[in-house]
């Protein structure tokens, strides 16, 4: 049969509560860390879906390919003259 | 839509885990028996009640979907559950250092209350392979509700059994906490509201994101004509687009069922 132990010393017991806090605010931390990587991902999306909302070269309205303002920023990206434009600004 | 009550609430929920953080180190006093160990009686006490209550919020916002069959109230429940599954983890995990602690082991099997716990939790990690498990959403919203209040409905039953049974080491919270000195129980009863605002707000944040992602997803196919984004991609999680368009014929007053193939 298991008995209450007596109580444990400050240093001791205080890795113990240290442990139990940290795994809520890991927790917390978790959520946090997946909330962001849905909102950069939604981000991302929201970007492709206003270059696919921008007026093409030629006037019309969004007659672009799904997909090319990606292909387009990959080659501004390699380019030596500078970097792609935020698709959010 | 989300975005006021979700700012009030993140704040709320700063400050009174603030406060109850410094309640837990500043304020309560230490503990006869258990001294500075008992600090844990903090988190893990409201962490376990946070959850449970979840679970049976979870089935209670079910029969409301049973009863209106607006989906909404299955994207509710799911998210809900979801969250209480999450609270109900860290409960174990505090739970076990705590035991670690003061018992000398990190589990007792023996010991009622943390096995019924671990039941309640066993029965509702089923619940997203559950969802999983069925592909037409209307079925998968249907058979997720009658589960969760089957299961709702266990958790206080599960809590009246442990609290009849008479050998036990666990200390009894709920019949206790007026025995409590003053400081320790205006503590608990502080860390208990901030534990609920934090669920409270993470459940928000999981509504506002599922359905800011789902008006991106209808957005996306209205510009690019995409056929369908979720096309192949099943998931546990409640479809947003059928959330969207059964809430819009439960508006219209239009019957909400879609009579999709293989529901039944």
């Amino acid at each position: 049969m298991i008995a209450e132990l007596p109580a444990l010393p400050l240093h001791t017991a205080g890795k113990y509560v240290a442990g139990a806090y940290i795994v809520l605010f890991a927790l917390v931390l978790i959520y946090v860390a997946i909330m962001g990587i849905r909102l950069s991902r939604m981000e991302r999306d929201l970007g492709e879906l206003l270059e696919l909302a921008a007026p093409s070269p030629d006037g019309e309205g969004h007659a672009r390919e799904p997909g090319a303002g990606a292909h387009e920023r990959d080659a501004a990206a390699s380019s030596p003259e500078g970097e792609p434009e935020s698709t959010l600004a | 839509m989300h975005g006021k009550a979700l700012r009030t609430l993140s704040i709320s929920t700063v400050v009174a885990m603030a406060t109850a953080l410094a309640l837990v180190f500043f304020y309560a006093p230490l503990e006869a028996e258990q001294g500075f160990l008992q600090k844990i009686f903090y988190v893990h006490v409201p962490l376990a009640i946070v959850a449970l209550c979840g679970f049976v919020l979870g089935g209670l916002l079910a029969i409301q979907h049973l009863r209106t069959r607006d989906p909404r109230w299955d994207y509710r429940s799911y998210v809900v559950i979801h969250m209480s599954l999450i609270f109900a983890v860290g409960t174990l995990i505090t739970g076990s250092i705590w035991a670690k602690g003061s018992w000398g082991h990190w589990w007792v099997w023996s010991e009622p209350t943390l096995v019924s716990f671990l039941i309640v939790f066993l029965l509702y990690a089923t619940y997203q392979p559950l969802r999983f498990a069925i592909e037409d959403p209307e079925r998968q919203s249907r058979y997720a509700s009658v589960f969760a209040i089957t299961a709702g409905a266990f958790v206080p039953m599960n809590f009246i059994a442990v609290r009849l049974s008479t050998a036990y080491l666990h200390p009894r919270v709920l019949g206790s906490t007026s025995n409590l000195p003053a400081p320790m129980a205006l503590t608990f009863l502080v860390s208990l509201v901030a534990m609920a605002l934090l669920f409270a707000t993470m459940c928000k944040f999981e509504l506002a994101a599922k359905h800011t992602r789902a008006q991106v997803r209808a957005l996306r196919r209205r510009l690019a004509g995409e056929a369908d984004a979720r096309r192949g991609a099943r998931s546990a999680a409640p479809s947003l687009q059928h959330v969207t368009a059964m809430a819009a014929r439960v508006q219209r007053g239009a019957p909400p069922t879609s009579h999709t193939p293989g529901s039944r």
